[in-house]
């Protein structure tokens, strides 16, 4: 077999039965980890920058808690009703934990958080609250905007879909 | 033999004439799901729209609601009961403030809980730009409730889902 019939065989191949079961093999399993395992994303807003921008792509990998639990720093992937719209959060504060902001500082249970992630200047001040059991406390990592425009709070874990690839 | 030929074809028009009556005939949660997109088209609003067309939309808007509707949300303020024309008249206002807008739902999971009540969860998006050209994007959880009355599914209460808790 000439390298010129080979090149035209892998981009023209013939419809045997054998090549379509493996067309279709591959569209299922294509199917199965692309919607279930590893979600293509689109990243829009600007509540997480400069760690994500706005506009760019990424992927929801939904094993990473599997067999863990959310901790403390990971950027999180938050569901709405399903998987079709999602927030991008970082996780600053664990259930039974007291999360409090005094003048753009985070403090947990009384104690600063150093947040090397937060670029921008903050001024935010957010009486302490405990998180409640089965719940994480999620903030986006930019607080250039005021503390009432930032969508941000106690999340159940349940809600927690996965984390972005990078 | 000619005959039983004939046999399986009528069978085969007539299982093929079934299949296609129960798919594209409106079923309930395809109504159901009607109501959503209607919503969806009456909210959103090109730069464009005359005066005609927003008042036109805005007394559509006010039909697809019930006598009542019932409004349950974290900010006391915007809670309660309202009828139709007031829907139709704080929409009209709302949507003055922003040139163009835009309403998407997402991920709609429609039950009937009850007979002629319908139960729908979903991912409301809604996309806006001010006059003064800033970009607005808001997204919430919705569960509604829609009472089938004369025929027709009407939205009776809606509650904003808390999925971030400051």
């Amino acid at each position: 077999m000439t390298s010129h019939s080979r090149i035209r065989r892998f981009f023209f191949p013939s419809l045997t039965p054998r090549f379509l079961i493996r067309v279709c093999f591959v569209a299922v399993a294509a199917y199965l980890f692309f919607g279930h395992v590893l979600i293509p994303i689109r990243i829009q807003g600007t509540s997480m920058e400069p760690t994500y921008r706005n506009g760019g792509m990424n992927f929801c990998w939904k094993l990473r808690y599997l067999f863990s639990k959310p901790e403390r720093h990971d950027v999180v992937a938050v569901r709405f009703a399903g998987n079709r719209v999602m927030l991008l959060k970082r996780v600053v504060a664990l259930e039974g934990e007291q999360v409090e902001f005094r003048n753009g500082k985070l403090f947990v249970d009384g104690g600063e958080i150093p947040e090397p992630y937060v670029l921008n200047p903050c001024n935010w001040n957010l009486p302490p609250r405990e998180v409640e059991t089965g719940c994480v406390y999620v903030v986006g990592d930019n607080r250039s905007m005021p503390i009432e425009n930032h969508y941000f709070g106690q999340t159940s874990v349940k809600r927690i879909v996965g984390v972005p690839l990078w | 033999m000619v005959r039983l030929r004939y046999v399986i074809i009528a069978l085969v028009v007539v299982g093929l004439g079934l299949f296609a009556v129960v798919y594209f005939s409106p079923s309930e949660e395809k109504r159901v799901r009607k109501q959503f997109d209607l919503l969806s088209e009456y909210v959103s609003k090109d730069p464009d729209e005359n005066a005609i067309a927003m008042a036109r939309k805005m007394q559509n808007l006010g039909s697809l609601f019930g006598d009542s509707c019932e409004l349950q949300i974290a900010v006391e303020v915007l809670s309660g009961t309202y009828t139709r024309e007031e829907i139709s008249s704080y929409a009209a206002r709302a949507r003055a403030r922003f040139p163009k807008l835009s309403l998407g739902v997402n991920d709609l999971q429609v039950t009937f809980p009850e007979h002629e009540v319908a139960k729908v969860t979903l991912t409301a998006r809604l996309t806006g730009q001010t006059r003064a050209g800033e970009q607005r994007r808001e997204t919430r959880e919705l569960e509604c409730l829609l009472k089938k009355t004369e025929g027709k599914w009407l939205f009776s209460h809606i509650e904003v889902i808390e999925v971030l808790k400051k």
